[in-house]
């Protein structure tokens, strides 16, 4: 065991060093899937306004209609990022077939350029959703500090889930059909748009049971609620050290056999 | 000293069954001789190479389709951890397997040639260094401007070449190297990797080509089945 979870730190500490292919890779790849628009990666700003002007058109009410838009604005934000993650995470080792079958990068290259991707997404969403909470006047608190945190513990939780959703889907490739179909499902198991009035009933149990809705609470709460999550926090920080802690020995196993199962 | 020892190098490797509604595995070993076992098939890829080379010397690796000669190279690169036997490299290794991987088809000759780059583990400033002599051996002129898509495949491959053996590695790994370009580039090719090969690197070709394999190395292994024969000196296999 000890050998392994060598290999699988050396192969992440490899990739660190190499940080330069993966921000390269990354970036082209954003610029590659916008490169005949007239919007470019403002497309992705797009797509997130479109979403919550439609949510607070639908859901918002007359009461607290700027609180509402700024606590759907936040969930959605970091949703899509989950959303990003969870849906391209599966298949990831399939679309590298050529560069794990040809070149020699450690293996967490391509868990950071996919982790790498999402960021850059989110970034564009993350203006839109900067927009939303200036018109809606929400007050800018020290508070909000901890959702900057929490934006580092989301991406701290990223790579180690994209390693271990990457390996399911080399070996069992309908994962990323179940992935896809998931998140689909979860965007509305998940307190995104709902949830901001007191949830009881099967909602109450979505709410607190889905471990997605602490991830979007320790970026929300700072900023709507001018609150500090700290079970959210807790809770979030434990799941990241279990992340880690299965995909460390998993990539240390599998690094030098995914080439063999793709 | 640049060099390369392999001994009694082995790659087994397990194909799983794969959990999947879908009607039949389609996923297809790359060569070798492949074994049932009760939980999937293991593929004996490789068995018993055994060979050394020294500075200057260049191996032509030779079989047919599926005789092991690319899952070699690839344990020699690194990219497969070989199941048995001892491998000892010393030197700095590059390879050329697949002439495109790693470019972009939107980009240009320029960025993929810094792209490329960085892959080979090159840092920017080595590869700002090497910017006008990769140009310039590649004879894309105004065209290393131009998208990545606009070129030929010949233009492809002798941008490819050319970023591959610019740096000088020590130890160089060609797979199926067709040519690149025209008869002059090859020319200019083919002294190239003489000067590799002379500045004490080693060169391993795998190839069907004869002519070129004649032309390019000194020492030939056959491969058949993943087993190799006996390290031949290249006059001893043209006259067979």
């Amino acid at each position: 065991m000890g050998k392994l979870i060598a290999a699988a730190l050396a192969d992440i500490r490899e990739a660190l060093r190499l940080r330069a292919v993966w921000i390269a890779l990354a970036s082209e790849d954003i610029g590659d899937q916008h490169k005949r628009t007239t919007l470019g990666p403002f497309w992705l700003l797009l797509n997130y306004l479109i979403f919550i002007g439609t949510f607070i058109v639908v859901f918002g009410g007359p009461a607290g209609e700027g609180l509402f838009a700024a606590y759907a604005a936040t969930g959605l934000f970091v949703w899509f990022y989950i959303m990003d993650i969870l849906g391209q995470s599966a298949a990831l080792f399939v679309r590298e077939e050529s560069f794990i079958k040809g070149t020699i990068l450690p293996l967490t290259t391509y868990v950071l350029r996919l982790t790498m991707q999402s960021v850059i997404r989110s970034g564009y969403a993350l203006i839109g959703c900067a927009a939303i909470l200036l018109l809606m006047q929400v007050p800018i608190t020290a508070t909000w500090s901890w959702s900057i945190v929490a934006l580092g513990i989301i991406i701290l939780a990223t790579p180690p889930t994209i390693l271990i959703l990457a390996l399911i889907g080399a070996f069992f490739p309908d994962m990323q059909f179940i992935m896809q179909n998931a998140v689909r499902v979860g965007m509305f198991l998940t307190p995104t748009f709902w949830g901001f009035d007191e949830v009881v009933g099967w909602r109450g149990v979505l709410y607190h049971w889905n471990p997605f809705t602490y991830f979007l609470e320790i970026f929300r709460q700072p900023i709507v609620f001018d609150t500090v999550p700290v079970f959210a926090l807790g809770f979030c920080l434990v799941v990241v050290l279990v992340l880690w802690a299965i995909a460390i020995p998993l990539l240390g196993l599998f690094r030098k056999q995914i080439a063999f199962m793709i | 000293m640049v060099s390369i020892s392999a001994r009694n190098i082995g790659l087994n490797y397990r194909i799983p069954r794969k959990l999947t509604l879908a009607p039949r595995d389609r996923r297809m070993a790359a060569g070798g001789r492949i074994e049932s076992s009760g939980s999937g098939r293991i593929v004996k890829a490789l068995e018993g190479v055994t060979f050394s080379l020294r500075s200057g010397d260049r191996l032509g690796l030779v079989g047919p389709n599926g005789a092991g000669k690319t899952t070699l190279l690839k344990v020699l690169y690194g990219i497969f951890e070989p199941s048995a036997g001892e491998l000892h490299i010393d030197g700095r290794v590059d390879a050329l397997f697949n002439i495109t991987l790693g470019f972009r088809t939107e980009a240009t000759g320029r960025r993929n040639i810094e792209l490329r780059g960085l892959i080979n583990g090159w840092t920017k400033q080595q590869i700002a260094a090497r910017m006008d002599e990769i140009i310039e051996f590649s004879e894309l002129g105004e065209f290393i401007d131009m998208p990545f898509k606009a070129y030929s495949q010949g233009m492809a491959a002798r941008l490819a070449f050319s970023v591959a053996t610019t740096l000088q590695p020590e130890i160089l790994l060609m797979d199926e190297w067709i040519g690149a370009g025209d008869a002059g580039f090859q020319d200019k090719a083919t002294a190239r990797m003489d000067e590799i090969a002379q500045k004490a690197g080693i060169i391993v070709l795998a190839s069907h080509n004869q002519s070129l394999i004649e032309q390019t190395c000194n020492k030939v292994l056959r491969l058949e089945k993943g087993r190799a024969g006996e390290v031949l000196p290249i006059g001893e296999y043209a006259r067979d």
